[in-house]
């Protein structure tokens, strides 16, 4: 059995368009994540409870309306308080630039605002858990020593 | 007692999820977690929710789950759903259904992919049960694949088997293999306000009764259910609960536990071995040139397979002989 | 066949030989396989008579004349001689006031017809205070939580107004009551312009997520709002089939057609259990579209829309009425095909986009989206040009001075009838299935556009699709900043000031009052326009008197099925 990278997809606020989130979640699929789709109009608060329940290590949220800037950073702010902030935390959508710097600020590791192609999305992803697996590694090493 | 281990017995949710993580990655230290909390688990009334797709299964076990929280129970619940044969990744979507409980601190709902496994659960299922009775769940709900194949294991696994069908499915006798009715504990006609409910039920009823039965024992019931609106939900869970009673007072508990212990058992040995011979045999010389000769068939899997084992001798130590890993 | 005929294929066949054959030798073609964008139907090198005679093509039967059956070249028999075509743009957002001084300056910049789209709480049935609402607040749209917020948006010339279109599909009947109570407190005539209001409920549950309740109710509702205003507002149009926003969501043209045709039929079906006739029904309907920039697609889409319905009339609902067989369509350039990369590139699709609406008669009514619209909420710069698009193409182009001049097109009919070919057997498929309705519930409808969306991506991504721009004659522009509409952030504390005066200055027992006359309503199952309209004359809220429906007819969470994954 082998580790397979399992990514949380969410929809913060009110806003209900799935197209983005739709093509997004067949995109990881096809790049052999498994995907937990938690549904439309989640709050900050099941986006944590979930992300820890599966035990994801991507938790990806779309906002295409306002959403972004008041549910983001709880969801990070609700992982840190209960230390299981060892997940990357991505949001995407509709996302204008002075937003963003914000967001990054708050915690959220990267932004992907509408049109980015999803293989530079499963190229993110994939770095980063190539990244992590490394130290991982490189702390077993440390503590066999 | 590792750390991670007393942590899952205190029903710490962080914990939990990764425990269950590491058990579905084959990570070794969830075994040893898992080695730990083991003897402390074996309490909870395990309820596997099996059915053809369009059930509404993910349905129902949100309203069991709703109701089962009003009797104050634990409730955890791990929902499968199929991996991509393709690329092996997934799309889990079950717990769409079930968000409005994901704050509720007495649920905890963990979504998993059969990672190739076949027969409706996922590999890694039986140890997701492990820690959700160790954290202290004592109502565990399995929802399977449902993709319509036949779906035994789950009868294995769980104390209590409920088989959910809907009206007009066809004439394929609403999806329901002889198999899985045999197995079936308690049955759910759900969506029952759809036309065609009357001559679905009738038509279960028929096919249930002639299921064989033995003095005294347990006649499943039929239950009429509407998920999105509950009904008919509580009789659903009062059934359930009472499958549980009957098991316990009938003395036949220790038995179902017994014999989902030795399924489990042998189960866990035979991916083990078959990992373990998989292993040693693609380390040996031939193997790359056995597996070209397949590819391009110039030999046939099964002499090749052959070539292989025949210098392969499985012995265990205190063992007389017997292949106990291949039953 | 004819000894034409024949002729014709020895001379094809003699092209082919002689001049084609050099040609090819010395310059291989482009591509190998030449498809249509949506379909991914072959392109033929050309075409000519003999792909006519293929699909059985007959003039009189197939095309006619215009403003007759089978309505292919158009609803009205001479096009857009008599009258263009209604200039609308869609505009909305902030509060009322600031919506209806937008509204004043696009009715003065020649613009007839005016968009209400409101913001995501009102959509969604949530007052501007609700939890959910957060943030939300005069984005997406205006704010509408009570009569007085509806009497701001309305504060606008009349006299300038031929349409108003009010989008609002979840809570349908509440809006309706607010726009009607306005009406009257401004002492309007309901009669002088025409109020559209799309109610295309099962669109929303398709693709938009736009809802309130679960579907059957959600369906009640809608035609709780059409049947109220057949019987007393006759020249308003209470329903709309908004397949644009199929079209948003990425359908292709045969899936668009057919689901909204499948879904025009659960409408209709449900109008005629209430008593309305067939030919006081059909004639308000309307479609709303949205075209992509294949432009012979784009043509063919809107000359076969006209032709099926036409077809389901006479054929299925058994009725001769031209008022009945003759769809009311509305194109607009969609907003799907702009790129949010190198956005004035999308002046030049508007303009593509515009021309094959006119050509192809698109409708009564267009709308451009803005060039700047991918990105949000467009300036006033866009509007303008959006407004100088419509009238290049009506006063330059010469494409609206005579009827579907495309007719007869070897090209564009073996479209048309390819299109309506396999929009039928698509039709035939959903009723076997159930209808419309049954396809919604079971996520049919939402898986297959999930699946078009993703290969559409995916195309984009591998450069199968062209987009200038995007993919393709990618111009380095460096960091180009747009001007963008700024969110005031005040508008939402003023918003939810402004409501909760209102509350504190009105009788709070009249209010609960009426509202249990909603509820009694909702479950009794009489029509939900007239309590609705006692409600919003007690100054209930819009939030209060969704939450009352609400508490009869449930809210609704599709499944991941019904989301399309």
């Amino acid at each position: 059995m082998s580790r397979r990278i399992r990514v949380l997809l969410a929809k913060l606020g009110l806003d209900a368009h799935t197209i983005g989130v739709n093509v997004i979640a067949q995109a990881l699929r096809d790049a052999g994540m498994e995907v937990i789709y938690s549904g439309l109009k989640q709050t900050p608060e099941m986006v944590a409870r979930t992300a820890i329940q599966e035990d994801v290590d991507v938790v990806g949220m779309s906002s295409l309306s306002n959403a972004h800037m008041v549910h983001f950073p709880k969801v990070v702010a609700l992982l840190r308080e209960q230390a299981a902030d060892d997940k990357l935390v991505i949001g995407g959508g509709v996302i204008p630039e002075e937003d963003q710097q914000t967001l990054l600020d708050a915690g959220i590791a990267r932004v992907f605002t509408m049109g980015t192609p999803t293989r530079e999305i499963i190229a993110y992803i994939e770095r980063w858990a190539a990244d992590r697996a490394n130290a991982g590694d490189a702390r077993a090493e440390r503590a066999r020593e | 007692m590792s750390e991670i281990a007393k942590r899952v017995l205190d029903g710490c949710a962080v914990s939990g999820g990764r425990l269950i993580r590491w058990l579905e990655d084959g990570d070794s230290r969830g075994l040893a977690a898992l080695r730990v909390v083991y003897p402390r688990t074996g309490h909870a009334h395990l309820i596997g929710i099996t059915g053809p797709p369009g059930a509404g299964k993910s349905t129902l076990v949100d309203a069991v789950i709703a109701e089962l929280r009003t009797r104050d129970h634990r409730v955890g619940v791990v929902a499968v759903d199929p991996s991509s044969p393709f690329s092996g990744g997934a799309v889990l979507g079950d717990r769409v259904r079930m968000q409005r409980h994901a704050t509720d601190d007495g649920v905890f709902i963990r979504s998993m992919a059969t990672r190739g496994r076949l027969g409706g659960l996922a590999r890694a299922t039986f140890e997701a049960t492990v820690v959700l009775d160790a954290m202290g769940y004592d109502v565990i709900l399995i929802e399977t694949v449902g993709v319509g194949q036949d779906e035994l294991e789950i009868a294995e696994l769980a104390q209590t088997t409920v088989v959910v069908s809907v009206p007009g499915l066809g004439d394929d006798i609403q999806a329901i293999k002889a198999g899985i009715l045999e197995v079936g504990d308690v049955f759910v006609l759900n969506k029952a306000d759809r036309p065609g409910a009357d001559d679905a039920e009738r038509h279960l009823r028929m096919m249930l009764h002639l299921r064989r039965a033995a003095e005294g024992a347990w006649l499943p019931p039929l239950i009429r259910t509407v998920a999105p609106r509950g009904e008919g939900v509580e009789d659903l869970v009062e059934a359930c609960l009472s499958h549980h009673a009957h098991l316990r007072e009938s003395g036949r508990l220790d038995a179902v536990a017994a014999r989902r212990s030795e399924h489990f058992f042998r189960e866990i040995l035979r991916d083990r071995a078959a990992d373990e011979i998989l292993r040693a045999a693609a380390s040996t010389d031939r193997f790359a040139g056995l597996l070209e000769d397949v590819r391009s068939r110039r030999i046939d899997p099964y002499s090749a397979s052959d070539a292989l084992l025949a210098a392969f001798e499985p012995r265990f130590e205190d063992a007389d002989g017997e292949r106990g890993a291949s039953s | 066949m004819s000894e034409s005929d024949q002729s014709l294929r020895d001379r094809l066949a003699a092209w082919e030989r002689d001049t084609l054959a050099q040609k090819l030798a010395a310059r291989p073609e482009r591509k190998s396989e030449f498809t249509t964008q949506a379909m991914h139907w072959p392109v033929n090198r050309l075409y000519t008579p003999l792909d006519l005679e293929a699909v059985g093509f007959d003039y009189l039967r197939d095309v006619g004349f215009p403003g007759e059956f089978p309505y292919t070249r158009g609803s009205e028999p001479n096009g857009y001689r008599s009258d263009l075509w209604t200039m609308m743009q869609v505009s909305g957002f902030g509060t009322g006031d600031e919506w209806a001084k937008r509204g004043r300056y696009m009715l003065e910049q020649g613009l007839t017809g005016l968009f209400l789209e409101y913001d995501l709480p009102t959509t969604n049935g949530y007052d501007s205070d609700h939890p959910l609402a957060a943030g939300e607040v005069g984005r997406a749209g205006i704010a509408l939580d009570s009569l007085d917020d509806m009497e701001a948006l309305l504060d606008l010339p009349f006299e300038k107004l031929q349409r108003l279109t009010s989008i609002c599909n979840g809570p349908q009947t509440v809006n309706l009551a607010m726009i009607l109570c306005a009406l009257e407190k401004r002492g309007i005539d309901p009669g002088s312009f025409t109020l559209q209001i799309p109610n295309a409920i099962l669109i929303e549950y398709t693709c938009v997520g736009r809802y309130l309740f679960p579907p059957d109710h959600g369906l009640r509702v809608a035609t709780d709002a059409l049947e109220y205003c057949i019987k007393n507002h006759p020249n308003w149009i209470p329903i709309s089939v908004v397949s644009a926003q199929l079209y948003a969501a990425h359908a292709n043209p045969v899936q668009e057609l057919a689901f909204s045709f499948a879904i025009a039929k659960e409408y209709l079906d449900a109008a005629l259990a209430r008593g309305i006739p067939i030919d006081t029904l059909a004639p308000y309907f309307s479609f709303i579209t949205g075209i992509d920039m294949d432009f012979f697609e784009a043509v063919g889409k809107l000359r076969a829309y006209r032709k099926i319905w036409a077809r389901i009339m006479r054929d299925e609902y058994g009725t001769d009425r031209p008022e009945s067989q003759r769809l009311r369509l509305t194109a607009s350039p969609g907003t799907m095909s702009l790129t949010l990369q190198q956005p004035l590139n999308n002046i030049a699709r508007l303009g593509i986009q515009m021309l094959a609406c006119a050509v192809a008669q698109g409708g009564y009514a267009m709308n451009t989206p803005l060039h700047d619209e991918a990105h949000a909420l467009p300036t006033e710069e866009a509007i303008a040009v959006g407004a100088a698009i419509h009238n290049i193409v009506a006063h330059e182009s010469g494409v609206a001075d005579t009827v579907d001049p495309l007719a007869g097109s070897y090209y564009v009919e073996t479209m048309t009838r390819k299109l309506e070919d396999a929009v039928f057997a698509e039709l035939d498929k959903i009723a076997a299935m159930g209808g419309a309705l049954h396809a919604i519930k079971t996520g049919y409808f939402q898986k297959e556009l999930a699946r078009q969306q993703y290969e559409r991506v995916r195309a984009i991504e591998d450069g199968s699709r062209k987009l200038v721009g995007v993919n393709h004659s990618v111009r380095d522009e460096g960091k180009r900043s747009i001007a963008i509409h700024k969110h005031d952030p005040a508008v939402e504390q003023r918003q939810v000031e402004r409501l909760r005066r209102l509350r504190a200055g009105r009788d709070g027992a009249a209010v609960q009052k009426s509202l249990d006359r909603l509820r009694d309503a909702a479950r009794s199952g009489e029509n939900l326009v007239p309590p609705c309209i006692e409600a919003v004359r007690s100054y209930a809220t819009h939030g209060e008197m969704c939450d009352a429906l609400r508490d009869v007819f449930g809210s609704y969470t599709p499944d991941a099925s019904a989301m399309g994954i």
